[in-house]
């Protein structure tokens, strides 16, 4: 089965299971290979044995790692990056917003807005205070541009990927 | 240690996560009721799962659950409660809280009210700690209540100075400025931090020192007058003020025995000036020349006792409610207390490894693979959503080792062995931590991330190998393995 691995950034990762042997009721192979734009990156044998109720997976079937177990999970993760998981089917269309979109990186209550529209702003300049797990989080404007709107409010509770400030950068 | 007492009160833990299930066990042990509390913002409680009985706190905000006051008094009344465990963070060091139970005849699983209401306000408790002889770091005397006497004291002590709010601890409302303009740009927001999370938007002003060792003394006291420490932790290893590795005992004293003694005697002093009777900690903050200087105290039981548990063999949990009852603790003497080998904490947390911004998320699987004999206090289970609502630490790994290397080596092989799937965690910094040069020397300070930067070295590649594991293991149940 074909698996697709999106992130944030919009970066897919093809992950193929392309063979399978069955070595015995506790034992099977598997042949996995990573397609990105196109290209092959890499090529992996794994083996997978169940022992006293837990899954070990293994590459060489000599040296043995615990898995965790994971029915069917919708994100993977690799150290900082999570991945949205699509198991044999691709999604349609994603969604985005503009290069200077502020987009919040995890669920907060606007505390307080520092910029209207219109505004000039430069690079590192803190246009939003977001709440967020009891900190308050500076959201900072990656580039300089021009505040062109502003989508949200002082006391906004807001999920993950929502867009609260566009700003338009500057051509130069 | 303690005599073998079997309880049979009704004990109310009003608190969540790892600290509610470590306190519901303690309780079990001896022989009381757990009665757990959950909220419609957390209907997966895990910590139920070992409180005996369990109470619903209605409303969505932590104002009106974890921090309602009258609520809570009145869930005592109607389950017969007889003493309350805050744990640590919501109402654990409220002085309006204890005195409220106190006067309705409910113990307090914490000292006397009016140790907290001196200790928890960080200006009173700094008058105190002058008062009987403990240096302070050099500050304003009581609350800073306009931008200008911010900037006024700050130019009184020479900058840098540190915004930090009066009733905070956790590191919550609490800045560093190096000037001026700073203090211009973060009083408010500090103020406002510190209003949200504790009710109490009061700020203080102090010099902040360079280089600083973050060292505290474990004290546990009973209700007969009798004070004893437990050592020292060391606490360094913070991001944003907050801690993330804990070590016991403190590399930075080292075999220093007699700077050993002096450091945990004075706390013990200061406990005592204060008629100290409950588990808490004096928290010290040492420069380079090992000059330490009273920072404040923390009246409630620190998320870090487990390292101090392991290298003391001490319940301090236990000990606590014993004392809180007024039951002996069954500890002779000071020199009774022996410790061996040495502990660390690593805290894991559900945030991003490289930013350490909080991630919140699903654990889509958890498992541990852990070398003998490590402790793992969490309250994990698969499924788990970790929601911004309340603090993003999951758990705590601790373990010992008869020497610091061997403790090292062991912290290494239990993050190893922490399989948590699904949701971003600070693990994968936590094993750089482990293999940092100035780490294993034991020569860091407080600014150890700042300048380490650990952050910088986590291996972010794609890990091939290891997204097919999971997807091999996915496949495997598919096919019935």
């Amino acid at each position: 089965m074909r698996t697709y691995l999106i992130d944030n950034d919009k970066n897919e990762y093809i992950v193929d299971l392309t063979k399978t042997i069955t070595h015995s009721a506790e034992m099977v192979e598997f042949e996995f290979r990573t397609i990105k734009d196109q290209k092959e990156l890499n090529k992996e044998t794994i083996f997978v044995r169940k022992l006293a109720d837990q899954y070990f997976a293994s590459t060489d079937g000599v040296r043995w790692n615990k898995l965790a177990r994971q029915d069917s999970p919708g994100i993977m993760l690799n150290v900082d990056r999570v991945f949205k998981l699509y198991r044999g089917y691709k999604p349609s269309s994603l969604g985005g917003g503009d290069e200077g979109g502020l987009f919040t990186q995890m669920p907060g209550k606007v505390v307080k807005i520092n910029c209207k529209v219109g505004d000039k702003v430069t690079k590192g300049q803190t246009l939003l205070i977001l709440e967020a797990m009891k900190m308050e989080n500076e959201i900072k404007v990656g580039t300089n541009g021009v505040v062109k709107a502003i989508h949200v409010k002082a006391g906004d509770t807001l999920d993950n990927g929502i867009l609260m400030i566009e700003v338009e950068a500057n051509s130069k | 240690m303690s005599k073998i007492t079997s309880g049979n009160k009704r004990i109310l833990i009003i608190n969540r996560g790892e600290i509610a299930a470590r306190i519901a066990k303690a309780c079990r042990e001896l022989g009381h009721t757990a009665v757990g509390v959950w909220t419609d913002n957390e209907v997966q409680a895990k910590h139920l799962e070992v409180c005996d009985e369990w109470v619903r706190l209605p409303g969505s905000t932590n104002a009106e659950t974890y921090l309602n006051i009258p609520n809570i008094l009145s869930v005592c009344k109607k389950y017969n409660i007889d003493g309350v465990h805050p744990g640590y963070g919501f109402l654990s060091e409220n002085t309006e809280f204890s005195q409220v139970l106190v006067d309705n005849g409910i113990v307090w699983i914490g000292p006397h009210p009016e140790a907290v209401r001196v200790m928890g306000d960080k200006a009173v408790s700094k008058e105190f700690a002058k008062k009987v002889g403990m240096p302070v770091v050099p500050g304003s005397i009581g609350a800073v209540k306009t931008i200008e006497e911010a900037i006024r004291i700050g130019s009184e002590i020479k900058y840098p100075i540190l915004l930090k709010a009066v009733a905070g601890g956790g590191g919550r409302g609490m800045r560093t400025c190096f000037n001026e303009q700073d203090v211009r740009d973060n009083f408010e927001a500090v103020g406002r931090e510190a209003a949200s999370a504790f009710k109490n938007g009061d700020l203080l002003v102090e010099k902040f020192i360079v280089n600083p060792h973050h060292i505290e003394v474990q004290i546990l006291a009973d209700r007969k007058g009798n004070v004893f420490h437990f050592f020292e932790r060391e606490c360094s290893i913070q991001r944003r003020h907050q801690k993330i590795v804990e070590e016991a005992p403190s590399p930075f004293i080292g075999d220093d025995e007699e700077l050993r003694q002096r450091v945990c005697m004075s706390a013990v002093k200061l406990a005592k000036a204060i008629n100290y009777d409950s588990a808490g900690t004096v928290e010290l903050i040492m420069g380079e020349n090992k000059e330490f200087y009273f920072l404040e105290m923390n009246t409630r039981i620190q998320v870090e006792h487990p390292i101090t548990e392991e290298i003391t063999g001490i319940d301090l949990i236990v000990c606590m409610i014993q004392s809180a009852f007024g039951d002996d603790l069954g500890i002779p003497s000071q020199e009774w207390i022996k410790r061996t080998g040495h502990a660390i904490e690593c805290r894991i947390c559900a945030e991003d490894p490289i930013t350490m911004l909080p991630a919140p998320g699903t654990v889509t699987g958890c498992e541990t693979n852990f070398p003998q004999g490590t402790r793992f206090d969490n309250c994990l289970y698969k499924g788990l959503h970790v929601t911004p609502d309340f603090d993003p630490m999951v758990g705590k790994l601790v373990v010992k080792g008869i020497l610091r290397e061997v403790a090292i080596r062991k912290m290494r092989a239990a993050l190893d062995g922490l399989l948590l799937e699904g949701l971003k965690t600070n693990i994968p910094l936590h094993k750089v931590i482990m293999r940092n040069e100035v780490f294993i020397a034991g020569k860091y300070s407080t600014n150890f991330i700042a300048t380490e930067k650990p952050q910088e070295q986590v291996k972010t590649d794609m890990n091939f190998t290891s997204i097919y594991k999971q997807i091999a293991g996915i496949e495997a149940r598919r096919m019935g393995l």
